[in-house]
């Protein structure tokens, strides 16, 4: 655990890429807690954050679910022709 | 067939047409056939075949010339929708959360279609798709850097994208007011 005395202050420029780490999961403790202590202070980079979270769902919104027997029917016709 | 439907679901968010997404798991399946003893571990093999249906992807799109063409200029990636629609830090309210719901999946779609594949490969596995970095690197067989880069110029385009549609739609005006810039310091963070 990493203790909140040791995060550093960091600037809206670093915000911003930290923003996009945590919005992918690729943020580890030190960046999470860096990047909360500055948005407790910074209303811009806060609404930045829930802007990207809105933008990033509305992508995730867009995977399908989808399945073709025709395509499967294809698959295992090419799959045969290789056995 | 789980593997197939992924790559198939895969491959419309790439092609967003069913026939060229079934023709693209149909030629990916030939592919790994035929190259199936490059597959070193069996339980990568969802990873494997991913990475042999994108780079099919991003080669035929090349070789048929059908990449679109990209309207507004590509940048260096730090083109923000939010900096533009965001008010000034005087006035209250989140107008632009507003135009980010009035945007129709159709106008996400031709915006995700615009996209240069490469950039479009790693937006749609990080963004639609939900892979990490990592995975993505390991996906596409690029250092994880590469992944960021490509995802940072691509959501630069995308957005620069989706900002023209709220012109024409008239949701924002290109206004060039004087905003709050993330680095002008006028946040309270210092």
């Amino acid at each position: 655990m990493t203790n909140n005395a040791n995060v550093s202050n960091i600037s809206c420029e670093e915000a911003i890429d930290l923003i996009a780490m945590q919005l992918d999961k690729f943020a580890g403790d030190v960046e999470r807690l860096a990047l909360e202590r500055h948005l407790k202070t910074c209303r811009h980079c806060f609404d930045r954050l829930e802007f990207e979270k809105l933008l990033k769902n509305r992508l995730t919104g867009m995977k399908i679910d989808i399945s073709s027997e025709q395509l499967e029917g294809k698959i295992k016709a090419l799959l045969n022709g290789f056995q | 067939m789980p593997l197939v439907n992924n790559l198939h679901r895969v491959a419309f968010e790439l092609c967003r047409s069913s026939s060229d997404a079934e023709d693209l798991v149909a030629e990916t399946v030939v592919r790994a056939c035929q190259s199936y003893a490059t597959l070193r571990d069996a339980t990568k093999a969802k990873q494997w075949l991913l990475r042999i249906l994108t780079n099919t992807f991003i080669s035929t799109r090349r070789l048929k010339k059908i990449r679109q063409e990209v309207p507004y200029d590509e940048g260096d990636g730090s083109f923000s929708l939010f900096e533009e629609l965001a008010p000034p830090s005087s006035q209250w309210g989140n107008p632009e959360r507003e135009v980010i719901n009035k945007f129709l999946n159709e106008d996400i779609d031709q915006a995700l279609h615009a996209l240069p594949e490469e950039f479009r490969v790693a937006v749609v596995l990080c963004d639609v798709e939900g892979y990490t970095y990592d995975e993505i690197a390991q996906t596409l067989d690029i250092p994880v850097g590469t992944v960021r880069s490509r995802l940072s110029r691509g959501r630069s385009i995308l957005q620069k994208q989706l900002y023209h549609h709220a012109v024409e739609r008239g949701w924002t005006t290109p206004t060039k007011l004087p905003k709050r810039k993330s680095n002008d310091k006028q946040c309270e963070c210092e």
